[in-house]
């Protein structure tokens, strides 16, 4: 370990109690709080009202299930509206003038969390997962194009140059060309994307935005923590679910075709 | 002026029109230091099998690559068919969808169909629609079939590029260039790497095409043998010069000319490489 090295832990350190010291930080309101979360539990754990709250299952699932909708087809439209973007953002498709002004607009589009356009949409379109699907799309734009635009920029230039060397439009270049050589990114991308709107789209009802948020917050506000854990306890399932089937549909189909363009990198 | 000139030399426009590419002074660079090729003068004649030989590096892809303007020389002219290469010219755009360019990394979309590569020969025929919705014409993918088999790969069409062997690959991307219905066809390098055997398979396949087609094909060579073997012209490049050209008829060397640099200049660099 260099002395360099030494210095910048010694840096990170400070300023990690600085910043504690500013936002309040005090590890003993921690130990203090403690036993809070052993009364919460308590409540969640006793076994007769786990057998009560079963009850609630259905209606958290079909919760869940809206929220499900809120994600896909956030990231579904928000993936369709990228693309282009992303196209007119990527540099080697495009000349300065094109890429910068676009990949401003879109920097300044993804500045926004998710919670921030659902309170947005909830004041323009009320209350409802109407907001939270737009928040969702919107987030979805600025996020995915960032990655969409880095893929494409890596992609392989010589059947770029082979392709554009016919003289074609640069719509037939995307469309034969720069498409297929990022699909198994782009494909990949889309589902990563799925996956933590669907974490997110949990969370948009807190605002009002629709989802299974909504109820959660509901009840944590009413000191009902024994339902509101039957709904994280679905949301956890669910969300542990989607996961193991998109690492599934990523080993099967887009490992795949990327080890195929390894093997042929000539 | 022109018309002066026209009269002195009566015979220059006849013989012009058959001169499908026209280099003159031709320079190019691609950092400001060196030049990857410097001052070349050639003249190409129309349905010519034409060969660019030389070692690695002397600089044989940059001179293709000006002839489809994927390059523009720092200095000098060129003429391809009269018109200056330049990508944003219409006319040359144009005249971009029947030159047929086999770089040589091939330059074959990965994880498309031999068959959907192949028709990328064919886009520049294709309105907007039916680009949009890759509706191909059904005589286009007859002639695309038609292409597989000459090139021998009848069965292999619905394969993705990737899975294919290297002589395979090569064949794809000659098919995405005739495909185009090519006037000119430039091919860089690509038997290099391949078994005696198959190589001349391909050249055969090549010449065929080119006399069937009275195509112009220009092929850059690592092989001086089989340079002269196939072409009616032989251009020699060494360092960014063309140093040597030479006209084959058969077994004969009909034409020998010094390039850009005097018979004793070549003479010189073999001794400086005699004595490395
Ligand atoms: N993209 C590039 N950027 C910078 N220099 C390059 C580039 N491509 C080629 N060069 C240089 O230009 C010169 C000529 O290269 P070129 O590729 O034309 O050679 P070549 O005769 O085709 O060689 P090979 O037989 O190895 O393919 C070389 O000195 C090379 O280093
Ligand atoms: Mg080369």
């Amino acid at each position: 370990m260099t002395p360099k090295n030494n210095i910048l832990i010694g840096v990170i350190i400070g300023l990690i109690v600085i910043t504690s010291y500013n936002i309040d930080a005090n590890p003993l309101d921690f130990v203090d709080g403690f036993s809070n979360l052993g009364i919460i539990l308590e409540e969640i754990l006793v076994l007769e009202n786990i057998i009560d709250n079963t009850k609630y299952v259905p209606s958290a699932l079909l919760a869940m299930f809206e929220t499900l909708q809120m994600a896909f087809i956030g990231t579904v439209v928000g993936v369709v509206i990228g693309m282009p973007f992303s196209m007119l953002a990527a540099r080697n498709l495009n000349s300065k003038f094109v890429y910068a002004p676009i990949r401003t607009l879109l920097a300044i589009v993804r500045t926004f969390p998710s919670i921030l356009w659902a309170i947005l949409f909830v004041i323009v379109v009320g209350l409802g997962p109407f907001a939270g699907v737009l928040a969702i799309i919107l987030y979805t734009i600025g996020f995915v194009t960032k990655l969409q635009f880095e893929s494409i920029e890596t992609i392989d230039s010589d059947p770029m140059d082979a392709v554009s060397s016919i003289g074609v439009s640069k719509f037939q270049l995307i469309r034969y060309v720069v498409i297929p050589e990022a699909a198994s990114h782009l494909l990949g991308q889309m589902l990563y994307m799925f996956d933590y709107n669907v974490r997110q789209s949990a969370i948009l009802g807190i605002v009002g935005a629709g989802g299974i948020g909504f109820f959660i917050i509901q009840y944590i506000k009413f000191f009902e923590y024994g339902k509101a854990a039957v709904y994280l306890f679905v949301v956890l399932i669910v969300v542990l679910g989607i996961e193991w089937i998109s690492v599934k549909i990523r080993d099967k189909y887009i490992v795949k075709s990327q080890h195929g363009m390894e093997v042929t990198a000539k | 002026m022109k018309q002066i000139q026209m009269t002195q030399n009566p015979s220059f426009s006849l013989i012009s029109t058959n001169k499908i590419i026209q280099m003159s002074d031709v320079s190019t660079s691609y950092d400001s230091r060196n030049f990857a090729l410097e001052k070349i003068n050639l003249s190409i004649t129309r349905g010519t099998n034409y060969a660019i030989v030389g070692q690695s590096g002397s600089g044989k892809s940059t001179l293709l690559k000006l002839m489809n303007g994927m390059m523009i020389p720092s200095s000098g002219t060129i003429k391809i068919d009269y018109i200056s290469p330049n990508m944003n010219n219409k006319k040359f755009k144009k005249m971009m969808h029947t030159i047929g360019y086999i770089p040589q990394s091939l330059g074959l979309v990965k994880n498309i169909t031999v068959l959907d590569n192949i028709l990328i020969g064919a886009l520049p025929r294709l309105n907007k629609m039916q680009s949009f919705f890759k509706k191909f014409p059904e005589h286009e993918i007859i002639e695309a079939r038609r292409i597989i088999s000459l090139v021998g790969l009848t069965g292999k069409e619905n394969r993705q590029a990737y899975m294919l062997s290297g002589g395979e690959k090569r064949r794809v991307a000659i098919a995405r260039a005739l495909m185009q219905k090519p006037t000119i066809l430039l091919a860089d390098e690509i038997v290099s790497e391949l078994d005696h055997v198959t190589a001349k398979e391909i050249m055969n396949l090549i010449a065929d095409a080119q006399k069937k087609m009275n195509l112009t094909a220009i092929m850059v060579h690592h092989d001086m043998k089989l340079a002269l073997e196939y072409a009616n012209r032989v251009a020699v490049i060494k360092e960014g010069h063309k140093i040597l050209e030479i006209g084959v008829e058969g077994d004969t060397i009909v034409d020998f000319q010094t390039g850009d640099m005097t018979t004793e200049e070549i003479m010189g660099m073999y001794a400086d490489d005699a004595k490395k």
